[in-house]
């Protein structure tokens, strides 16, 4: 069985196969987790699940060249013939010479609080379901009200190996919550959604989930169409963090930089923003859902900022990039799975707030539209943005008129920046994305009307 | 495996309502991707287990394991089961799978080349020499990106009811995806060959002729006008309209959400949705495209469905529960991504039926509009029908002409007006699409397409 594996036995393991096998260095990434998940369907329980999953991803560097190979089997023969893989890989692949080396940093790694909480992963499927029942009660704002969603409680060890010296392990739990609730009055469907991740009990907001989910289905009745035109946008810290977060991992993504694909190529010193923007990335924010000890390659990563006053303070690196664009590795290496191959992403990101209040920034608002929990996406990693608005509302004289439906915002990812007009004096913090209220200069808005 | 399975089951003891279903799941892959004259990824991914769902008094229990001895499934099996009655004390609704319906079968995927015979080094000169014509073909192509996947996955799927089924899929690709950059200014143009079946399915991809095209693309698309906005006329290419039918109608037609009261389309079986002249399928079993199999991940044997028929939404995508829930026959549209996840409600090749007009044509009644070409992505709010997708690019329709090209653009629309607005449909059809769709995070290959489509009154807005 996988979790009888003692995965840094294993990872040892894939070490000394690889280098007997004729590797030049070689990396072992190992995952094993436990999830606990309920399942809500029409505002009552529908499944549970209880899953374990695990892998291992191995990656090989002869001759500068890359091989990498996966398995989640843990048997003898299956690791072998997996190290075997990547070596063969690596054999017949043309080399990279922009590659130097796997990192070695076995510099000690912080001790970051509330990555581990015993409520978590000792908490019983019953004990679970009692919260979850009870947020969604609060959900039932209405009578008709449909309610869904799924949540989950897990822990999960990483172990990362390398023969050039880095030796790491964390673990960490999590408890995340997701309800969606739709109303209707009629023909009328309000439809909204709350969700919340933390990596201790204590700190799960889980009442708010359905709170939340139900006030904002509720506020979404009574959609209606609107008339092309420019309006300004006011964003709620959610929608500050789900625009301007995805933006800057692309932006400042060392890969992307080297490859001329990056928002910002050339950019290190210069304005790429309003000054009212400010941001720091913040690896070892205390309980933060992304906080993490060492990126995914064992790199002890650093608390610093990307944006002052608008200025692009650096680019986020690992140990593939960092040398192509003249920088130190920041330990920003991040992996989608244990099979991937590791990329430069942030942590978790602080927006410095402002000096108004989010309630003079909407009563100041003459026309224009507010967006709740929305993000304005860019689609392919163009910098052109055309997103529908799905929770959205029209203001007009400093007062929510309706939530809008069938309307699309057209602007660019330099806009979205150079826009910010003002920032509120307020934040919110959701397990370390930290972020204001945002108001934007006006910006194109279809509408179908 | 399969006989291993069945012993399982007899070590099992169950109710007759009881359902019980254990799936072993093993699949391995290839994956090459160059990226601006380097190997970026060099990859092989093996991946092993079983899934087992219990069905107890209306609740669902899942659980999964990674070994394959009786001893570890039987206990596994009792786990499901146990934590299926704990969560049927909660649940308020009933559900049940039918004794009906019961599969039988192999699925054997024809490969005529089976690519694990194919040289590694031929792979990847396939997609070096993709890479290699798009970036050398102008100093403005920023990056160049050329892959290649193969995937293989054998399934066994037994159940209590006396379903067995095994199952033997395989899946590859070769595409390109050609990024171009003035200043700030960037265009991206993507596109991609294979499906279901062996390395024959993209032998033919000529790795030159696919890199110039992309990248003269490209060049094109970023001295292109910029998209108009508002509320106009949209004619869709053979892709694009795969990614329209699929975003704007065919999740909405996905039983689960049915069943779960979050699509709009709930209890709308006999209604009219559309004009009389549009016909919109699912079919699993069209052989070669992306999201082909002959059954679905609970065994069930795949089916072409038909979800409109002139204009009336006529069946949806169902999986044995919500079949059993609607008292119909399952149609075969259980997917699952691994054995790390249960079945959905899931597409597979869905494509609208072709009608009789030439793309011709239809720029001549549009007279003012738009004609827009391939998806990046889109994405719907079943419960609410509110729909948005993306195109690649696109071209002015003027005075019934197609004239300029023009820059991506995004478009959104409600699913209860999209259909009765199509005012012309082509005679040309051509399951263009290719893709992967997500859902719950799963993520399922699918194929999609049909002819042009003519849509009025479709909100567009994008920025060059």
């Amino acid at each position: 069985m996988n979790s009888d594996f003692d995965l840094h036995d294993l990872a040892e393991k894939v070490i000394r196969i690889g280098l007997s096998k004729g590797a030049d260095q070689i990396e072992a990434y190992a995952l094993y987790g436990t999830v606990r998940g309920v399942q809500i369907e029409r505002g009552s329980i529908r499944r549970f699940t209880d899953t374990s999953n695990s892998g291992i991803g191995i990656r090989i560097l002869k001759n500068k060249a890359t091989g990498m190979a996966s398995t989640t089997i843990f048997s003898r023969e299956s690791i072998e013939k997996t190290v075997s893989e990547a070596v063969a890989l690596a054999k017949v692949s043309p080399p990279d010479t922009n590659f130097v080396s796997l990192p070695s940093d076995t510099s000690p790694a912080p001790n970051i609080p509330d990555r581990y909480d015993d409520n978590i992963s000792e908490l019983s499927i019953e004990d679970f379901t009692e919260l979850i029942l009870a947020t969604i009660q609060e959900a039932k704002i209405k009578d008709n009200a449909v309610i869904g969603g799924n949540f989950s409680a897990g822990k999960g060890e990483r172990f990362i190996l390398n023969s050039t010296g880095v030796d790491r392990h964390s673990e960490q739990t999590s408890v995340s919550g997701f309800l969606s609730t739709k109303i209707s009055d009629g023909d009328d469907i309000g439809s909204s959604y709350h969700y919340d991740a933390q990596t201790t009990l204590k700190e799960f907001d889980y009442l708010s989930i359905g709170k939340l989910s139900g006030e904002r289905a509720l506020r979404m009745l009574g959609s209606q169409k609107i008339e092309s035109s420019d309006l300004p946008i006011l964003m709620d810290p959610e929608t500050t963090y789900g625009t301007f977060a995805p933006i800057l991992a692309n932006g400042m993504n060392a890969f992307n930089v080297f490859n001329k694909t990056a928002f910002f190529v050339d950019k290190i010193g210069d304005q790429i923003s309003s000054p009212k923007l400010s941001v720091i990335d913040d690896p070892f924010y205390p309980g933060g859902v992304d906080s993490s000890p060492f990126d995914d390659e064992g790199v002890v990563p650093k608390k610093i900022p990307l944006v002052e006053d608008g200025i692009l303070q650096t680019y986020i690196t690992d140990s593939y990039t960092a040398p192509l664009v003249g920088l130190e590795n920041t330990g920003h290496a991040s992996r989608f799975s244990f099979a991937s191959k590791p990329r430069p992403s942030p942590y978790s990101l602080e927006f410095k707030s402002g000096d108004i209040s989010k309630d003079s920034l909407l009563s100041d608002l003459k026309e224009g539209i507010l967006l709740i929990d929305s993000s304005l996406e860019s689609s392919g990693n163009r910098p052109q943005i055309s997103d529908q608005i799905n929770q959205g509302f029209y203001v007009k004289d400093g007062e929510i008129q309706y939530p809008v439906k069938e309307a699309v915002i057209g602007c660019t990812v330099y806009d979205v920046f150079n826009k910010i007009e003002e920032v509120s004096k307020e934040t919110e913090n959701r397990s370390g994305h930290i972020a204001p209220w945002v108001l934007l200069a006006p910006i194109r808005i279809s509408g179908g009307k | 495996m399969l006989d291993k399975l069945d012993l399982v089951l007899g070590k099992i003891s169950l109710a007759p309502k009881d359902f019980l279903d254990i799936r072993h799941s093993y699949s391995m892959g290839e994956s090459f991707t160059v990226r601006n004259g380097r190997f970026d990824s060099v990859s092989n991914q093996t991946m092993g287990g079983i899934a087992i769902r219990a069905l107890i008094d209306n609740a669902w229990g899942f659980t999964t394991i990674v070994d394959t001895d009786i001893e570890s499934i039987v206990k596994a099996a009792k786990k499901a089961i146990r934590i299926a009655k704990s969560g049927s004390k909660y649940t308020q609704q009933e559900r049940s799978i039918s004794d009906k319906w019961i599969y039988e079968g192999k699925e054997i995927t024809r490969i005529e080349i089976d690519p694990r015979e194919i040289d590694k080094e031929v792979k990847f000169e396939k997609i070096v020499e993709t890479e290699k014509a798009a970036r050398h073909f102008s100093d403005a192509i920023a990056e160049s990106t050329s892959y290649y996947q193969e995937s293989h996955r054998e399934e066994v799927i037994v159940n209590n009811k006396g379903t067995k089924v095994e199952t033997d899929n395989h899946v590859i690709r070769i595409g390109k995806n050609i990024i171009g950059r003035e200043g700030v200014k960037m265009q991206n143009v993507t596109g991609s060959q294979g499906g279901t079946g062996g390395w024959e399915l993209i032998e033919g991809w000529n790795p030159e002729k696919e890199g110039l095209k992309a990248a003269e693309e490209v060049e094109k698309l970023l001295s292109a006008r910029s998209p108009p906005s508002g509320k106009m006329k949209v004619i869709m290419d053979p892709s694009l309209t795969g990614v329209f039918i699929h975003e704007a109608f065919g999740h909405a037609t996905e039983a689960d959400s049915i069943i779960a009261k979050r699509s709009i389309l709930e209890g709308r079986i006999g209604e009219k949705v559309g004009v009389e002249q549009i016909n919109v399928y699912d079919d699993p079993t069209i052989p070669t495209l992306r999201g082909t199999f002959q059954f679905d991940s609970e065994g069930t044997k795949a089916q072409k469905r038909t979800l409109v028929k002139e204009g009336v939404v006529n069946e949806y995508l169902h999986t044995l529960e919500t079949a059993e829930a609607m008292d119909l026959e399952p149609n075969g549209a259980g997917r699952a991504m691994n054995f790390n996840y249960t079945p959905l409600s899931r597409m597979s090749n869905t494509y609208v039926g072709p009608g009789d007009m030439s793309l011709e044509e239809i720029a001549e009644i549009t007279k003012d509009g738009v004609y827009l070409c391939k998806s990046y992505s889109g994405y719907v709010f079943t419960d609410k029908g509110q729909f948005s997708f993306n195109c690649q690019s696109g071209y002015f329709v003027e005075n019934g002409e197609i004239s300029d090209l023009m820059g991506n653009v995004g478009m959104t629309g409600l699913i209860l007006e999209v259909l009765n607005n199509v005012y012309a449909i082509g005679n040309k059809w051509e399951p263009a699409f290719k893709g992967n769709c997500g859902k719950g995070g799963q993520w399922v290959p699918i194929a999609g397409g049909g002819p042009n489509l003519a849509v009025t009154d479709v909100v567009v807005g994008g920025n060059s």
